[in-house]
Order: C-alpha cells, then structure tokens, then sequence
C-alpha cells in the first residue's frame, strides 16, 4: 500500500477536508439555493393561480359588462320607443289643440268681421241719408213738406240698397 | 498561385505535422514525471526518513479547490435575489440541473442525499479541471531523492534495466539516485523534480477518502431504511437466493474499491497520456488529448456522483419491492 502513497494521516486528511467541504458547501450554496428555487417556484405556481383568478375575475367582468350593455340597450330602446309615442301623442294633441284653435280664432275673426261689416254699413247709411238729406235740400233749394221729405229719404235709402 | 481549399487543408496540415516532428528533436522537455504516489512537499508531522505527516503537492489543489468552491457558493448566495443574474444565476442553474437529474434516480431520498453527491460532483470536476491546467505537474521543486517517499521514477526504471531486458517495474535506491542528472533532467545529479500540484484525484488517499465517505452513507441509508432487512438481502435461507445474496455482499464489497480506483485510475492514466505525450510530441499532439481529459474530467465526475445516488437508491430498496417492480402488475 506504501508504493501506492496510501497513508492513514493523508486519508483522515482528506476525508476532513472534503467532510467539511460538503457541510460549508451544504449550509452555504445548497440550502440557500434549494430555498430559492422552492420560493420561487411556489411564487411562480401562486402568480400562475393569480393570473388564472384575474383571468376568471376579467371574463366574469366581460360577462357582466356585456350584460349590462344588452340591458342598456333594451332599455334605451324602451325609453326610445315611449319616447316615440309619447311625442307621437304630444304631436297628435298638439295638432288638435293648433286645429281648434285655428278654428276658434277663424270663427272670431269671421263674427269679428260680419259684426264691423253691420258696423260700417249702419253707420255708411246714417252718413248718406245725412248727405243725401243735404245733397237734395241744396240741389232743389226749395222747401219740402215734411212728407215730401221723408218720402225722399226713403227713394233714397232704396236706391242705396239696390246699388249694394 | 491560388491553392484549392483540399491543397491549403494539406499544406496546413503537413506544416503542422513538420512543426511537430521537428519540436520532437529541437525541444527538449523535461523528464515525464510519473509517480504514482502524491509527493511530499514539506513534513508537516516526521522527516523523509520517517514520513509520518507530509504535506503532498495534492493538497495544494485540494485547498485551491476548497477556496475556489467555497469563496464561488460565498459570492453567489450572499445576496441572493429572486430575479437571480450572473453567478447566482449558474450557480442555481448547476444546481437545479443536478438535483433534478439525481431526483430521477431516486426522488425520495434525493432531498437527504443532495449535500453529498453534488459536492463528489462538483469538487470532482474542479480537481480534475484544475489537474489539467498547464504547470501541473511540471512546475516544481528539486528535492534530494529518498526511496521511501519519491518511489520509482521511469528514468529510475531505465536505468535499472538489464541491456536487452525487460523494463523492472522497480528501481533501486542507488540506480535512481544515479539516474537523475541525464539531459533530460532539470535538477542536479541526485535530486528529484517534485511537482508543486497534483490533482487530488491522482492521489489514492483522496479518492479512498471519497469512496469510503459515498460507501459508508450508501451503507447507512440501507441500513436506516430496511433495518435488518438490509442484511437479509445478502444472508438468507432462501433457496437460490442465499447464493445471490453472497454475491451481492461480495459486490457491496467490492463498490468501495471500484469507486477508489476508477477515479483514480481514469485520473492518472489521463494525466500519464498526456505527460508521455508532451515529452515525446511537445507541440500539436497533446492538444486533442487535453480536449479528451476534459471530457474525461467531467465524466468521472458525474460517474462518481450518478453511481453513489444510484448505489443509495438500490441500498434502499428491499428485495420484495424488486421482485414486484420486476413483475407486471395484476391489478392493472
């Protein structure tokens, strides 16, 4: 074994030396590294499970919002479509209301004009039976008997009548 | 005058080749120092006569490779972050591959084992690597000669052969004291070039070291798991398996050893190839081989590393539970 280089110390040497290498190696390089693997991988499994959660939490949003959308829409095109009545009424009573007053205000007018027509022609026939009481008193310049006066006014007054 | 790329690869290689035989005859290298036994340095505990408690030139790599792995798992973990980058990013990634690759051999107990076979691992490969830098074992100190530690050198061996005879595997202290001295050597008349470094993994009390600690864990955990069980797969009355069961003792026997001289043999057998060669050939030859003990390096390593978590896993595991690992399944 000597012509070989075997030696007890150098052996027990040895042996110490790489006994000692494997527990500094095993506290120093091993557990930290094997822990941070460990830690990193749970993180990595607790991120991925993250991910799936706020995958889930989004297409549930997704889901939500889309439902909300399709109710939003139903309901604005409810309220559309009684708005649409609505103002289809409102234009209907409107239209009434505009047409009565229309012909409330044409059937005044007309009473308003037929009433200022009377109106003037009363007053068109006192103005001329003035007139024609004036034109004849100057024209003959003679003096009438009462009942020839008054026959006159009436001659008068006919003639005017058949003229209008 | 243009050489077709065919030619050029010819040119270049028979100047290469000129340049390699002529460094055969115009570059004289030292003799190949090949010594089976670390050398002693200096003597911690003893004297060359009585060589108690030397300090070998292998543990000269076996501090550095201690500093290196040590000051290496320091720097990487000692602020650790979890966005890991440069050496904590290898580092955990050396790490990480190895565990998982021994957690295919044996899950359950890879948690327990790790410290130990990944340290055989790494501290292997460091020494091997650093074995193969050059200087090793080339750099080195004259020291008078003594039998009893520098052993027989190869010009020791030439000297001691009979003209016409065979190569003695031994030489005397007288011839090699003699031998040193020729044009090849580059101490004086008497002395010995001994080497500075050697990788531990030459050196036998080094692997020893490793075999017996990787041997008596595989032992322990058979025994921890089975209990006395672990004795019966070797001692039973059981027919044709108590003649199995001396065969597997004598093969539980024999891992030790196996594990102390594969190593070691891979080791030096690399490190020999190379220094014959470098004395032989200096330039271009070696250069192929060196790419080989790289790979040799990292193999035996792993080798050492794969074959004790694999000797752990079969410790572990009863005969019962390889009869029925072995058997299809009924139930399915």
């Amino acid at each position: 074994m000597g012509e070989l280089g075997l030696n007890l110390n150098l052996f027990l040497t040895q042996l110490i030396n790489f006994g000692v290498v494997v527990t500094v190696l095993s506290y120093l390089l091993y557990k930290p590294v094997l822990n941070m693997l460990r830690e990193r991988t749970e993180r990595i499994e607790q991120s991925l499970q993250e991910a799936d959660q706020v995958k889930q939490q989004l297409a549930n949003a997704r889901r939500d919002y889309d439902a909300e959308i399709a109710r939003a829409r139903q309901e604005a095109a409810g309220i559309l479509s009684q708005a649409q009545d609505r103002a289809r009424a409102q234009e209907a009573e409107i239209i009434a209301q505009a047409r009565q007053d229309a012909d409330r205000i044409r059937s005044d007018a007309r009473e308003q004009a037929l009433q200022e027509r009377d109106q003037l022609l009363r007053e068109v026939k006192d103005q001329l039976a003035e007139l024609v009481t004036l034109a004849a008193s100057r024209v003959l310049q003679a003096e009438l008997s009462t009942q020839g006066h008054d026959k006159l006014i009436e001659e008068s007054l006919a003639a005017l009548g058949r003229q209008n | 005058m243009t050489l077709t790329p065919r030619n050029r690869n010819i040119a270049i290689g028979l100047v290469v080749l000129s340049v390699a035989i002529a460094s055969m005859f115009c570059l004289p290298t030292g003799e190949p120092h090949v010594e089976v036994k670390a050398e002693p340095l200096f003597f911690l505990i003893g004297s060359p006569e009585n060589p108690f408690f030397p300090f070998v030139n292998s543990f000269t790599i076996m501090l550095i490779a201690d500093v290196l792995l040590i000051g290496l798992a320091f720097a990487a973990t000692r602020n650790m972050q979890m966005v890991p980058r440069g050496l904590q990013n290898a580092l955990e990634m050396a790490v990480e591959a190895l565990y998982n690759l021994f957690a295919t051999i044996n899950r359950e107990y890879v948690a327990r084992a790790f410290p130990l076979v990944a340290t055989i691992f790494f501290y292997v490969l460091f020494a091997n690597l650093l074995g193969l830098i050059p200087g090793v074992g080339s750099i080195g100190v004259c020291q008078e000669y003594h039998h009893d530690t520098h052993g027989t050198s190869l010009t020791g061996r030439l000297a001691a052969r009979e003209p016409g005879g065979a190569l003695p595997l031994y030489a005397s202290a007288e011839e090699e004291g003699a031998a040193h001295g020729n044009a090849y050597n580059t101490c004086p008349a008497g002395t010995i070039l001994v080497p500075l470094f050697r990788t531990p993994s030459a050196d036998l009390n080094f692997t020893l070291a490793l075999a017996t600690l990787a041997w008596v864990y595989i032992e322990y955990q058979g025994f921890k798991v089975l209990g006395r069980g672990y004795l019966k797969k070797f001692f039973n009355t059981n027919g044709i398996m108590s003649v199995v069961g001396i065969f597997e003792f004598i093969g539980e026997l024999v891992k030790l050893p196996a594990f102390m001289f594969r190593l070691f043999g891979n080791i030096f057998a690399g490190e020999v190839v190379l220094v014959v060669l470098a004395f032989l050939i200096p330039l271009f030859l070696p250069m192929p081989l060196y790419v080989f003990e790289l790979f040799v390096s990292f193999i035996q390593a792993f080798i050492f590393a794969v074959l004790t978590m694999a000797f752990i896993t079969v410790a572990t595991t009863g005969h019962e539970e390889e009869h029925h690992e072995g058997q299809p399944s009924a139930a399915h």
